[in-house]
């Protein structure tokens, strides 16, 4: 019996608030259900929700007075009437919120997005990413939250230099802002940025169709500490030349795949900034050699530098580690002149690495891994897909040096064995485990697995044909924090196997595909069990009967996307599942044979205010309803026809 | 121990009191509990309590600053957490002495019960000792982690004011509405 007294007549509230602070999401719910005090703890303390379900939204506003940032991403059925509702209902208070995600929600336009701006006045950050409909009116309608700071905008295709001018007139204390796939923005769009909101620290243009004359402009802000031009087809050499004596504060600089850059680009960029600490120029620069080691020597401050694709000799990989030895992370992937001597060199030198990268370095042994493991004591992240010469020796010295390990890539490393996956399971701080295409692995290397790495929180096992039904029950049963599993084509799996996934409270993420032997009852178990499930693929799971699809319509409430194609569900399943799966946004329809066209027509109906992505036969273009398609398409639903 | 006389002559007090603090680089300040116990320490132990910094911002610091609201039981711990955290090492200067520190305070923290946990946070807020509060607050948040809300309940000895309509109503808002 417990003699202490009650933890409420010693702590008054706002030191209980103290201690509330200190819980993690789920803690926090828990928190609610133990007394009335504590409800009102967590009604006055919390800060940030992620709404789930759109009908919600007023009360828990309502409930929840001093929210400052406030997640709609996964309401698929927000739109501008709901927001309007919202603004006239006098119970609610939005004031107090500072942060928005809006992403993806693509039914709210213009009109929800200006008065969602008026009624949360110390508006800062907003996120309208993927928003593919945003336009110039919906930022015209944006940039009237004149306190903005953060606003990210990838992916927002209808998005033009018009609409961004409209909000860098309105909004000049950005100081963050991504127009990454915004495709319609050009140099003009920029330089007007670049002109207004001088405070810019972090600007991200990737993918843009932008040329030098846009990293003119990008120079002349002095503030600028992070520039993201992945994938920028124009940019070229002299215009990172302008980089050289321009944005003084640049720290952070991200050149991958830039078609254009070769090293005299990258050599600019480093000569002008002394002090830059990120440098990513992965599958551009063709050659890291002399003249940029050269430069190199200066960058005391150097912590992550990718170079994959790049021919590195061991020589130069020794030199570069030598001058940086502050690197915490280095991608190397496809960089296939290095070799056991060049990593050694590296390992002896950059003791404090914690993330490499060396996927497609096929020269790479046991030897270089070994050497790693022995030096680099806080190596969290090690990739070494298709390092096909990597055996259980290199695995033996991670298993005995890497106590901090937390991600290890071994997809397609034929050499991987049941032996090698004994001693990586010593490694027990693991959570993501990628084993894809290992065929040389068998249950009785994922025993170890299950017994050992319980901190397990992904697990890729695509391919891996000797894995099977007692592996899958010993997974189930050791690694419950999973949240991730894939076991596309474990041929071998069988429902006796799959019903164990039902131990997994917290898998979300799951992937079945072309599991042939699979039937109703796997898939009942799992839905029964796996409550928090939200993306499931069952892709060319023939063999699932109905009574499985009943089970999922049932009970998975909490799923988003799933794909159905070449499953045997039928007209009536079908149309369970898509009117009873409510938050459902994302769903791929191909090759049902069993569905007829009035099946579609009502199964898509049932859930067509809500769905955002689609993909369907190309056939039944001509053959649903244009209504319906029209429907859809006003929702903001995007449709692909296979 | 620091004292501030006020002279008629201003001047020479301050040249009094500059030779003092370099004969005597380090100041002792004397706390006494409330059931009487005393503790000296060093100015720069003492300057970790806000109130007592402010004290001697103030120059109200004496030769002794009773602190009314802490026993010496509960005072002695958290000197004793003072001391260890005169100087917070940098993370990323030096990882080692951080992680030391990390071992040092789990070791001092697993010995306490509860109610001696909560006896701490009460005057490490009295006392405005941010670091410590933290600390205590956060054990405290570890205890919850992970039980159920009956498990919870038993150990901080709360009783149950919902009515098994209410509780189920919060089960489904947890379950359904949101996260995070």
């Amino acid at each position: 019996m417990s003699m202490s007294p009650s933890i409420l007549s010693v702590l008054s509230e706002d030191l209980l608030v103290r201690v509330y602070e200190f819980l993690d999401p789920p803690c926090r719910k828990t928190w609610r259900l133990i007394s009335k005090d504590f409800l009102r703890v967590d009604s006055l303390s919390r800060t940030t929700i992620r709404i789930l379900r759109v009908e919600f939204l007023p009360t828990l506003l309502f409930k929840y007075p001093n929210l400052s940032s406030l997640d709609l991403s996964v309401c698929p059925k927000l739109d501008d009437d709901v927001v309007l509702r919202l603004a006239l209902d006098g119970t609610v208070s939005t004031l107090g919120i500072k942060s928005l995600n809006l992403s993806r929600s693509t039914a709210v336009r213009a009109r929800g997005l200006e008065t969602l701006a008026r009624m949360c006045h110390a508006l800062e950050r907003v996120d309208v990413s993927h928003c593919w409909g945003f336009g110039d009116r919906e930022a015209a309608a944006l940039s009237s939250a004149v306190g903005l700071r953060e606003l990210k905008m990838d992916k927002c295709l209808s998005l033009s230099d018009v609409g961004l001018a409209r909000i860098v007139v309105g909004c000049s204390n950005l100081n963050k802002i991504s127009l990454k796939w915004c495709m319609e923005i050009s140099d003009l769009g920029i330089d007007l940025l670049c002109k207004m909101c001088k405070g810019l620290k972090s600007l991200d243009v990737s993918y843009l169709k932008i040329t030098n004359d846009s990293i003119r402009s990008i120079a002349l802000l002095l503030k600028l500490e992070v520039l993201d031009m992945v994938s920028c087809p124009l940019i070229d050499d002299a215009g990172l030349q302008f980089l050289e004596n321009g944005s003084p504060s640049l720290q952070e600089v991200d050149v991958t795949r830039c078609e254009r850059v070769s090293l005299s680009g990258l050599i600019s960029i480093v000569r002008g900034h002394p002090d830059i600490q990120l440098l990513k120029a992965s599958h551009c620069v063709s050659e890291v050699s002399g003249s940029f080691l050269q430069y190199i020597k200066a960058l005391k401050h150097l912590k992550t530098i990718w170079i994959d694709g790049a021919h590195v000799s061991d020589s130069s990989l020794v030199t570069l580690s030598s001058s940086c030895r502050s690197l915490v992370e280095i991608g190397l992937s496809r960089c296939v002149d290095v070799t056991d001597i060049g990593m050694m060199g590296f390992a002896r030198n950059c003791l404090n690495l914690k993330t490499l990268n060396l996927a497609c370095c096929g020269f790479v042994t046991d030897v270089a891994i070994s050497a790693v493991a022995q030096s680099c004591r806080n190596l969290e992240t090690l990739k070494l897909e298709s390092c096909h010469l990597i055996t259980e020796k290199g695995l033996q010295s991670l298993g005995c040096y890497s106590k901090l390990l937390q991600e290890l890539d071994l997809t397609d490393c034929y050499g991987v064995n049941d032996r090698g996956l004994e001693y990586i399971s010593k490694c027990s701080n693991l959570q993501r485990l990628k084993l894809g295409l290992c065929t040389n692995i068998s249950d009785k290397g994922i025993f170890h697995i299950g017994s050992k790495c319980s901190k397990l929180l992904e697990l890729d096992l695509y391919r891996c044909a000797g894995f099977g039904d007692d592996g899958l029950a010993a997974l189930s049963r050791g690694c419950k924090s999973l949240n991730r599993l894939i076991l596309s084509y474990c041929c071998e799996l069988t429902d006796t196997g799959v019903e164990q996934i039902r131990q997994l409270e917290l898998l979300s993420h799951l992937e079945l595909r072309g599991l042939k032997n699979i039937t109703g009852v796997g898939l009942a178990a799992i839905a029964c069990g796996c409550k928090k499930l939200g993306y499931l693929d069952l892709k060319l799971c023939e063999n699932i009967d109905d009574s499985g699809f009943w089970a999922l319509a049932y009970f998975s409430k909490n799923l988003r996307q799933i794909n159905l194609c070449n499953c045997s569900v039928s007209d009536t399943a079908l149309c369970m599942l898509m009117s009873n799966l409510s938050r459902v946004q994302d769903v791929d329809l191909v090759h049902l044979s069993r569905v007829t066209v009035e099946g579609f027509e009502f199964a898509l109906r049932a859930c067509c205010n809500r769905l955002k992505k689609l993909k369907l036969l190309a056939p039944l273009r001509f053959l649903l309803s244009s209504e319906l398609l029209e429907t859809l398409h006003a929702r903001g639903c995007r449709i692909r026809w296979d | 121990m620091s004292s501030s006389k006020k002279s008629s002559d201003g001047k020479s007090s301050e040249i009094e009191e500059a030779v003092a603090s370099l004969t005597m680089p380090f100041n002792k300040i004397l706390l006494t509990s409330s059931d009487g116990e005393s503790f000296e320490i060093d100015e720069a132990v003492a300057r970790k309590f806000q109130i007592i910094a402010h004290m001697i911002e103030d120059d109200c610091a004496g030769k002794a600053i009773p602190i009314d609201n802490v026993t010496g039981d509960i005072l002695s711990k958290i000197i004793e957490y003072a001391k260890k955290h005169v100087v917070e090492p940098d993370e990323d200067e030096d990882e080692e002495a951080k992680k030391k520190l990390d071992s040092w305070d789990a070791k001092f923290v697993e010995k306490l019960d509860l109610e001696t946990i909560f006896k701490i946070i009460l005057a490490a807020n009295y006392l405005n000792f941010e670091g410590l509060l933290g600390f205590a607050s956060q054990t405290v948040a570890d205890y919850i982690k992970d039980k159920t809300p009956e498990e919870v309940r038993e150990i901080f000895n709360i009783e149950n004011d919902f009515t098994p309509e209410e509780e189920e109503a919060i089960r489904k808002e947890n379950a359904w509405t949101f996260n995070g």
